[in-house]
C-alpha cells in the first residue's frame, strides 16, 4: 500500500489537522494512534475519502482522494459497528452490492456470504443488528467492509465500545486477515494489537504526526507526548 | 399475582365501577330503550372514523410540509413554523374548531352552508395536530445517525437509493407508533366536531339521548365504541414499538 500525504491541512472550527507530511510504501498495516482529540478520525476520514481536506494532497496506491471513484476502493469499518439498523445481516451487505456495484441477486448472496462465513457469521445473517452482540455486528461491519473488495480497509477504533472479550474476539478477525493482499489503516488504542498487527505506526498529538515508524519504536519514543500517552496504555 | 390476574382483576374492579354507577342512576337500566337507533348511532361511529381518516391524512401532508420548511436553510421559513406551533401548543381544540368554523373560515367564505362548516371544524383538528405530526418527523429523520449518512455516501448510494432503501425504510418504523398516538389523539378530539351539529359519535348519541331519555344507557354504548377503537390502537402502537425498534 502506498500513502502520500503532502501539506494537508483540515480546518472545522479550529484547526485540526496542521501540515501532515507522509511517503510510505510497502506497508501493509498502519497503525495511528494519539490521544483523544489529536486527530486521528479525522486524518483517516480524509484518508478514506469521506471527507475532503481542506488544503493539500493525499493520495493512496497512486489515486488522489479527490477522484470520484475513488471511495469504491475503500472499505470502512466505524467506531459502532455503524450497520443499517432495519437489515439483516445479510441484506446489509447484499443492497450494496446490488444497488451500487451492480451485481445480481446471486452473485451478490454468494458474496456477503462468503465474507460473513470468513467472521464466523454464518448462522446470524438473518438477524438485525439489535438482536446480535457488540463483537459480532463489528464483525459483520468488517464483512461488510471486505464485500465490496476494497483495495485498503480503513478502521476507526473498531473496538472502543467493547469489553475486553470482545475487543479480542474482534480484533483475532483482523489479525485472521492479515494476508488477504489488501491494505490496513487504523485507529486504536488496543497498544498489543498495534504490535501485533501493524507494521508501521503514526503517532499523533494535536494534529501533527509527531513519531512515526516501525512499531518498534514504541519501546523507546523519543517525545515526550509519546512517552506520556505509552505510559498511560499501559 | 401474576401478570395475567393483575390485568383481570384489574378490567374487573373497572366494570365492577360501572355495575354500580348503572345501578345507582335513579332510573333502572334498560338497554332495550336503544333498539331501533342503531343506525343512527353506526352512522356517528362511522362519522367519527371518517372525520378522523380524513384529520390524519390532512395532519400527516401538512405536517410533513411543515417539517421540509423547519428542515429547509432558509430563516424565514424555520421562523415561521416556529411561530405557527407555538400559537397551536397555545390554543386548546375546542376554541381551535370554533375559529376555524365561525371566525376564519367565514373571513374567506361567504355564509358557510352547514357541510362547510364541518369541514371547517375538520381543518380546524388538522391545523392543530399539524405541529405534533412535524414533530414526530423531525425526530424521526434525526434518528438516523450521521455516521449512516456516511456509510450510504462510502457505498456510493444514489441520493433516490438512499431515500428508498435506507432513510425511508428506517423513518417509517420510528415514526408508526407516535402517528398512531396522534390518530388516537385525533378521534377522541373528533368528539368536539359535535359542537359544530356534525354528527359524530357524540352528537349522534346525543340525539339517541334526546328521543330515548335513556341517558346512561346511551352514554356507555358511546364510552364503549370509543374504547373498542382506542384501546386497540394504543395495544397495536406498542406492539409495533416493541417489534420495529431499531435498537
Ligand atoms: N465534524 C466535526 N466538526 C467539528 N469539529 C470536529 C469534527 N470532527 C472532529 N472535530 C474536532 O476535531 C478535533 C479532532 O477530532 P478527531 O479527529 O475526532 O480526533 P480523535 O479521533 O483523535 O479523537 C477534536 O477537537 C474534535 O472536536
Ligand atoms: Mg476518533
Amino acid at each position: 500500500m502506498k500513502i502520500e500525504v503532502k501539506a494537508l491541512s483540515h480546518t472545522y472550527d479550529v484547526q485540526v489537522l496542521d501540515n501532515i507530511n507522509l511517503v510510505l510504501d510497502e506497508y501493509k498495516a498502519v497503525a495511528i494512534i494519539g490521544v483523544s482529540g489529536s486527530g486521528k478520525s479525522t486524518l483517516l476520514r480524509i484518508l478514506s475519502g469521506l471527507e475532503q481536506p481542506t488544503r493539500g494532497e493525499v493520495f493512496v496506491n497512486g489515486r488522489s482522494v479527490k477522484e470520484p471513484g475513488y471511495k469504491k476502493t475503500v472499505g470502512f469499518v466505524f467506531q459502532n459497528h455503524n450497520l443499517f439498523p432495519h437489515l439483516s445481516l445479510l441484506e446489509n451487505i447484499t443492497l450494496i452490492l446490488e444497488k451500487t456495484r451492480g451485481m445480481s441477486k446471486e452473485e451478490a448472496h454468494a458474496i456477503a456470504m462468503e465474507n460473513l462465513r470468513l467472521m464466523s457469521l454464518e448462522d446470524q445473517v438473518n438477524k438485525v443488528p439489535k438482536n446480535i452482540s457488540g463483537g459480532q455486528a463489528q464483525r459483520a461491519s468488517i464483512a461488510r467492509a471486505l464485500s465490496v473488495n476494497p483495495e485498503t480497509i480503513f478502521l476507526d477504533e473498531p473496538t472502543s465500545s467493547l469489553d475486553p472479550i470482545l475487543t479480542h474476539e474482534v480484533l483475532t478477525a483482523v489479525e485472521n486477515l492479515r494476508n488477504i493482499g489488501k491494505g490496513f489503516i487504523f485507529v486504536t488504542h488496543v497498544i498489543s494489537f498495534v504490535r501485533d498487527f501493524a507494521d508501521y505506526v503514526i503517532f499523533m498529538h494535536e494534529g501533527k504526526i509527531i513519531e512515526q515508524g516501525p512499531p518498534t519504536f514504541l519501546d523507546n519514543p523519543q517525545e515526550e507526548a509519546t512517552k506520556a500517552f505509552m505510559q498511560k496504555v499501559r | 399475582m401474576n401478570k395475567k390476574v393483575s390485568y383481570l382483576v384489574s378490567v374487573g374492579i373497572f366494570i365492577l365501577f360501572a355495575g354500580v354507577v348503572v345501578i345507582r342512576q335513579r332510573t333502572p337500566f334498560n338497554l332495550s330503550l336503544l333498539s331501533g337507533y342503531e343506525t343512527l348511532v353506526f352512522e356517528g361511529f362511522r362519522n367519527t372514523i371518517y372525520a378522523s381518516f380524513i384529520a390524519l391524512f390532512g395532519s400527516v401532508v401538512l405536517g410533513f410540509i411543515f417539517y421540509l420548511l423547519s428542515a429547509s436553510k432558509v430563516r424565514f421559513f424555520h421562523a415561521f413554523t416556529n411561530v405557527f406551533t407555538e400559537i397551536i401548543y397555545g390554543t386548546p381544540l375546542l376554541v381551535m374548531i370554533f375559529a376555524m368554523a365561525f371566525v376564519i373560515g367565514p373571513a374567506f367564505i361567504n355564509r358557510p352552508s352547514q357541510q362547510e362548516v364541518h369541514i371547517l371544524g375538520v381543518v380546524g383538528i388538522i391545523i392543530y395536530i399539524t405541529p405534533y405530526m412535524t414533530n414526530i418527523f423531525k425526530s424521526a429523520f434525526s434518528s438516523i445517525s450521521d455516521e449512516q449518512y456516511m456509510a450510504m455516501d462510502l457505498f456510493g448510494f444514489t441520493p433516490f437509493q438512499r431515500y428508498r432503501y435506507i432513510i425511508i425504510p428506517q423513518v417509517i418504523r420510528i415514526l408508526m407508533p407516535p402517528l398512531m398516538n396522534n390518530f388516537s389523539l385525533i378521534i377522541k378530539g373528533s368528539a368536539l366536531l359535535s359542537v359544530l351539529s356534525y354528527r359524530e359519535l357524540f352528537y349522534a348519541i346525543q340525539i339517541v339521548q334526546s328521543r330515548t331519555f335513556a341517558f346512561t344507557e346511551a352514554f356507555l354504548l358511546m364510552w364503549a365504541l370509543y374504547l373498542i377503537i382506542t384501546i386497540p390502537l394504543s395495544q397495536m402502537t406498542r406492539w409495533l414499538e416493541r417489534r420495529w425498534a431499531l435498537e
